[in-house]
């Protein structure tokens, strides 16, 4: 590609003409690698036309305001001049794309793409362009030219625009898939003159993404003329209705694009003419604690509050990730993916790759040692096909090369062969007979079943019964920092693997099987890495890297971009869940009957897990005497399923939760009254008639939901009339470790380093969770020590022993555990070394901060520091305690039967907007009763974090797929909650406490705050509108349905 | 296979270089010069973890493509320090404990600087706009917003010291 600067408007229209169909004209060149990534051509010359200097700036001169084609957006936005004399389009700028994009992307460019988001804005301004042609300045009105076929050699010069001035006013809105930064369902604008009783000229006009940018001539002249009292605005909004033209797309159907431009003219329109202003809803009551309860933050709890370990370098960006390991000779590796969804592998040709300078090694299935199959529970993945690819991620074979352009150009010299099979993309007609298998075994991975009581005769009790089906999306994780990292053959021949995982040892034991190389000749480095949640528990790019580092003999990096990392990764898996569930008239439950289908993906991975997990809180914290589950899981081409925080629990709580709250509408109790009917008492069995261990705490979650300060927060119809306002509430009721079945066990080290510092070796990863906070924080609990005393080591083979996994919430106890059960000794040990060097007895020595003290005396002089301390031993003098230990269990070996859990109780603030249907979370409120706080900061992210990915899971996230292959391949359209959509308001509680002899000291917090968002969220929608949607994410249009039957 | 090479100063030293005319900022950063401080998390402008200034303004790096830096003066991550509200704003958000797994903490600090640098009275309204263009996957927000709400007033508390 060649970039040309041409010096005049006449220099550049000549190259473009010259250049035929291969030159386009860039100035802040934005769209283009968006539109490159979606197989848009790359041009062969780029002509930019930033050196053409005249089209650069804003003037405003009386009511013109001429705007140079080259100004950038927020240049634009910015100038006074604009900004007084047509506010309305600074005010659209800032909803097109984001700020940075902003400082590059150009007026000219957006309107040059003829789909901009400004168009509606500037048509209703009645814009004129300057636009250069055939070797002539050319005024034309922008509407005029839009209806022109484009011409490629056309170049915007400027706009111009005529301030509305005095007596009129203006709206704008562009509606999204999020609240900003995000492409546009439909913008709508428009500019009204009005001289207090009558409405003048109006401008109306629509456009953004699909929708044809247009004037809506007849609505506006249903306006105009106008008085006030006299605007018949239900007309109105069906001429709008009938004239925007807007077709579906994936994400909205034309309908809702017409609802949403009508609802949302005639609403700001309204407001704007009666002088409403928007209505700010007012903050909540201060919160009003239960005893034992705290709030969580700094501001709360400063005696609590301590900046992480791992913070500083995070803040300062000087911590190295895995997939930021650079060094001299290292190459770069890559994967070549199916791209089918189905089909039987007939050959793989790769001598061209392989023949190409520059490229070290291509690995294929034909290059494996060991046994070609890897997951965690069945292998049934292999790490490179060989007979057949099952999804169009599926990983074929793999480079290592040079640099990132060879490695590409190598993946594109690779001849593979398919007969294609026919695919399997739903999972009910996958587990029809006819269907053809993904795997020799079928296509019914797993399936679970449980009766009890008699469910028929519960149901012939019931005076109420409620039977919905659930549907739930494939939420993609959205770690920021994609799969990747490097593999190196050490000096003594160990193969070190490093990569962002959650269970190292277990990803060695699994690389040990693949690559027919003994476990202790492999390394494997799991963390830091760039967040988890769930899609690094099974191997990602690990057995690739290994491959290609082995054979390459080189040290290898490789990181995914996210269009692959899409297209491999593991997802959460789409739920279809039928509920049944029956009370009586006092709404006693006295039947359910629930029947779950979950897509699997192509391979098993977790999905087993995630399914019996999520059949294991199928009545929540309920008693529900008869009771039939069925859950199946099915093998598809839909990518592949895995584990995703909350583990199939978040959305059982979902069904079950919401469940509740129809059943009260339907009786007339409250939201709280049924559900104080139905509650497990403390000392029950567990849902599977299993022990469970001590501190239940789902009265007192009940009881702070309802004593919570949001039911006294204004609802219904908001003053504005532009929402309807529900507050809804779910209780949390999570299982933490693995459960019976799973191998679970943990340990770890403490001792004291060379340097002085106390260590504790855990094999656990630091994912962001705050696992370094919480280890300092319990090792200088337990030991005495300051928490800078004490130095984490984790995340790697080498150094740390075997912890168990990052997942199931199953961590904090596991470093609790380590410390509780290593400091005793490591302290006796520490003060008997110390005592033989200063010549006194062990008895009269502790540990605190910075060394050893007198034990008598409070002076806080040390003795001895830890420094010189170690400085003084040697290296087998330095004490280091270890321990080894099982996870909790129940007895329970039926089924996977969790023995701890985890309280919560989730309480949601929700404004639905009458204008487009969306959700809006206006406050969310999390109590939680999970034991001892560890680290403030830590359990507060983990729960803030947690209840924002559950927003994100319910009003925004779905990993769209047609054909096997996914049609949501970047962040341009995975909608993942941005600053604008999370809660406004968002607020933590804890309560601590432990019944007296449970000795299991702190729960997990990493599901909870996930745990029971989305029903909280819809239990608001059906406050407010009462309607409760059954599908997440809520589709708006559905929302805005039902509130058409309303009045 | 080079376009006509580009110089450009970054972090304050000039550099010339010669590399394809659209190589991206991001690549030129991470791969070529091993400044692996800002982030690629989309590669299409829609996530903010590769956020650098230019010219003084917060840019994707993943959407500058070579032939854009002639003459540009480019702040990463690695050179922020430059400039003097980077230790309050690192500071405050530190403090806070803003961040998670801290991937997209290079992109928040570089925007959050870029904004307290020029308008240090910033409401939250604005700091919530300034970040709408950086997605955080692990903190759900609130927490960089408290620790940007700090920062703005620790940049504010040290104007007055020094007015
Ligand atoms: S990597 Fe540049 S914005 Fe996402
Ligand atoms: S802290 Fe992990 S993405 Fe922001």
């Amino acid at each position: 590609m060649r970039v040309v600067h041409p010096d005049s408007l006449t220099e550049a229209q000549e190259i473009a003409r010259d250049a035929g169909g291969t030159a386009c004209f860039v100035a802040g060149a934005t769209a283009l690698q968006l539109l490159w990534a979606n197989g848009g051509a790359k041009p062969d010359i780029l002509i930019d036309l930033g050196g053409i200097a005249k089209s650069r700036g804003v003037v405003a001169e009386g009511g013109d305001i001429r705007i140079g084609a080259l100004t950038t957006l927020s240049d634009v936005a910015s100038d006074e001049g604009l900004q007084t004399g047509a506010p309305l389009l600074a005010h659209a700028i800032g909803s097109v794309a984001g700020p940075a994009v902003r400082n590059l992307a150009t007026i000219g460019g957006n309107i040059a793409n003829r789909n901009g988001c400004l168009l509606p804005v500037l048509l209703a301004l009645e814009a004129r362009l300057v636009v250069f042609r055939s070797g002539a300045m050319r005024e034309i009105a922008l509407a005029e030219w839009l209806g022109e076929t484009a011409t490629a050699t056309d170049i915007v010069c400027s706009v111009n625009v005529t301030a509305p001035g005095e007596g009129a006013v203006w709206i704008h809105r562009k509606v999204g898939l999020r609240r900003v930064f995000t492409p546009s369902v439909v913008a709508v604008a428009g500019v009204v003159h009005f001289d207090s009783s009558r409405l003048g000229e109006c401008r109306i006009a629509v456009g953004g993404g699909v929708v044809t940018p247009s004037r809506l001539v007849s609505a506006e002249k249903a306006l105009q003329g106008r008085s006030i009292e006299s605007c018949d605005w239900a007309s109105v909004s069906e001429t709008i209705m009938r004239e925007v033209e807007a077709p579906d797309d994936l994400f909205r159907s034309g309908a809702y694009r017409r609802k949403a431009a009508a609802g949302t003219i005639v609403h700001a329109l309204k407001a704007k003419l009666d002088g409403v202003a928007d209505y700010v809803h007012a903050d909540p009551a201060p919160p009003t604690l239960a005893s034992g309860e705290i709030a969580l933050g700094k501001q709360m709890l400063p005696d609590r509050w301590f900046t992480r370990p791992d913070m500083p370098e995070k803040v300062d960006a000087t911590l190295s990730y895995l997939t930021d390991v650079r060094e001299d000779g290292m190459l770069v590796g890559r994967i070549l993916r199916a791209g089918v969804p189905h089909a039987r592998l007939l050959s793989i040709d790769v001598s061209a790759a392989e023949a190409l300078p520059g490229v070290a090694a291509v690995v294929t299935h034909r290059d494996i040692r060991g046994e070609n199959g890897f997951g965690i529970v069945f292998q049934d993945q292999p790490a490179l096909c060989h007979d057949k690819v099952r999804y169009a991620g599926d990983p074929v074979a793999a480079v290592a090369a040079v640099d990132a352009a060879t490695a590409e150009a190598a993946l594109g010299l690779i001849r593979v062969a398919y007969e294609p099979l026919p695919l399997v993309d739903d999972p009910e007609i996958a587990l029809e007979p006819q269907s053809e298998a993904v795997h020799d075994s079928g296509n019914l991975q797993t399936e679970l079943h449980l009766d009890r009581g008699d469910v028929d005769a519960g149901f012939l009790e019931a005076a109420h019964v409620v039977e919905e089906i659930y549907e739930m999306p494939r939420q993609m994780h959205g770690f920021l920092e994609t799969e990747g990292g490097y593999a190196r053959l050490e000096a003594d021949g160990t193969l070190h693997v490093a990569a962002g995982g959650q269970h190292n040892y277990r990803d060695r034991m699994q690389l040990s099987r693949i690559l027919g190389l003994p476990e202790e000749r492999i390394r494997v480095t799991s963390s830091p890495t760039g967040g988890a949640f769930g899609g690094k528990d099974e191997l990602t790019v690990q057995p690739a890297l290994a491959l290609l580092a082995l054979k390459s003999g080189k040290a290898v990096r490789l990181h995914l971009d996210r269009p692959e990392s899409v297209l491999a990764g593991t997802k959460r898996n789409p739920m279809r869940l039928r509920m049944r569930t029956g009370c009586d008239k006092d709404g006693r439950l006295v039947a359910q009957e629930v029947d779950l289908v979950s897509d699997s993906g192509a391979y098993a991975s977790l999905s087993p897990g995630v399914l019996e997990t999520a059949l294991e809180h199928a009545a929540g914290p309920y008693v529900i005497d008869n009771i039939r589950t069925r859950g199946r899981l099915a093998y598809t081409n839909n990518g592949v399923g895995g584990a995703f925080r909350g583990f199939g629990a978040n959305q059982m709580t979902f069904a079950v939760e919401c469940q509740m709250d129809r059943l009260a509408a339907l009786c007339g109790l409250s939201p709280n009254d049924i559900r104080r009917r139905n509650l497990r008492t403390p000392g029950m069995p567990g849902f599977l008639g299993q022990r469970v261990s001590l501190t239940e705490r789902c009265d007192e979650m009940l009881e702070a939901a309802m004593t919570s300060r949001l039911w006294s927060c204004e609802r219904g119809l908001s003053p504005d009339g532009a929402d309807y306002v529900g507050v809804g509430m779910a209780l949390s009721y999570q299982g933490n470790g693995l459960g019976t079945i799973p191998h679970d066990e943990g340990g770890g080290v403490l001792r004291l380093a060379e340097d002085g510092r106390i260590e504790a070796l855990l094999g656990l990863d630091e994912l962001g969770q705050g696992l370094h906070a919480a280890t300092v924080s319990q090792v200088a609990d337990f030991v005495g020590c300051a928490r800078d005393d004490v130095r984490p080591i984790t995340g790697d083979t080498l150094l740390a022993p075997d912890s168990g996994s990052t997942t199931a919430s199953r961590g904090s106890y596991v470093l609790w555990n380590t410390a509780r059960r290593t400091a005793p000794e490591f302290v006796r040990r520490m003060i008997a070394a110390a005592g033989l060097r200063l010549g006194r007895e062990p008895e009269d020595l502790c540990l605190v901060a910075g060394g050893i003290a007198d034990r008598r005396s409070n002076s806080g002089d040390l003795l001895i520091s830890y420094v010189d301390l170690a400085a003084a031993l040697d290296p087998d003098e330095r004490p280091s305690v270890s321990t080894h230990f099982a996870f909790p269990k129940t007895e329970h070996d039926r089924g996977n039967a969790r023995y701890i859990f985890a309280f919560g109780a989730t309480i949601a603030r929700v404004a639905v907007s009458r204008a487009t249907g969306e959700a809006r979370v206006l406050d969310l409120d999390l109590h939680s009763a999970a034991g001892p706080v560890i680290d403030v900061a830590s359990y507060l992210g983990q729960m803030e974090g947690g209840a924002i990915q559950g927003l994100g899971f319910t009003l925004l996230e779905d990993s769209l797929m047609r054909d096997g292959a996914y049609l949501t391949t970047n962040l341009d359209t995975y909608m993942m909650p941005g600053v604008a959509d999370t809660a406004e308001r968002l607020s933590v509680f804890a309560q601590e406490s432990l019944d007296e002899g449970d000795d299991l000291g702190p729960r997990g917090v990493g599901e909870l705050g996930i745990a029971s968002v989305t029903p909280a969220i819809v239990n608001a929608v059906g406050d407010a509108i009462g309607y409760w949607p059954s599908r997440s994410p809520l589709s708006a249009e559905a929302l805005l349905d039902h509130m058409e039957t309303m009045q | 296979m080079s376009g006509a090479p580009v110089s450009f100063r970054l972090n304050g030293v000039e550099r010339t270089i010669d590399v394809p005319a659209e190589t991206r900022l991001s690549e030129i950063l991470r791969d070529l010069l091993s400044l692996t401080a800002s982030k690629v998390a989309c590669g299409v402008g829609r996530c903010g973890a590769c956020s650098v200034l230019m010219n003084e303004r917060p840019v994707n790096a993943c959407l500058v493509m070579a032939w854009q830096l002639e003459d540009a003066d480019i702040v990463s991550p690695e050179g922020l320090d430059i400039l003097p509200e980077t230790r309050i704003v690192r500071q405050a958000l530190s403090a806070e404990n803003a961040f998670q797994c801290g991937y997209c903490a290079p992109g928040f600090v570089t925007v959050l600087v870029s904004l307290l640098r020029n308008d240090p009275d910033a409401e939250m309204s604005q700091i919530k706009a300034a970040l709408e263009g950086n997605i955080c996957r692990c903190t759900g927000y609130h927490s960089i917003l408290r620790g940007a709400q700090a920062a703005a007033e620790a940049v504010r508390a040290e104007r007055s010291k020094s007015a």
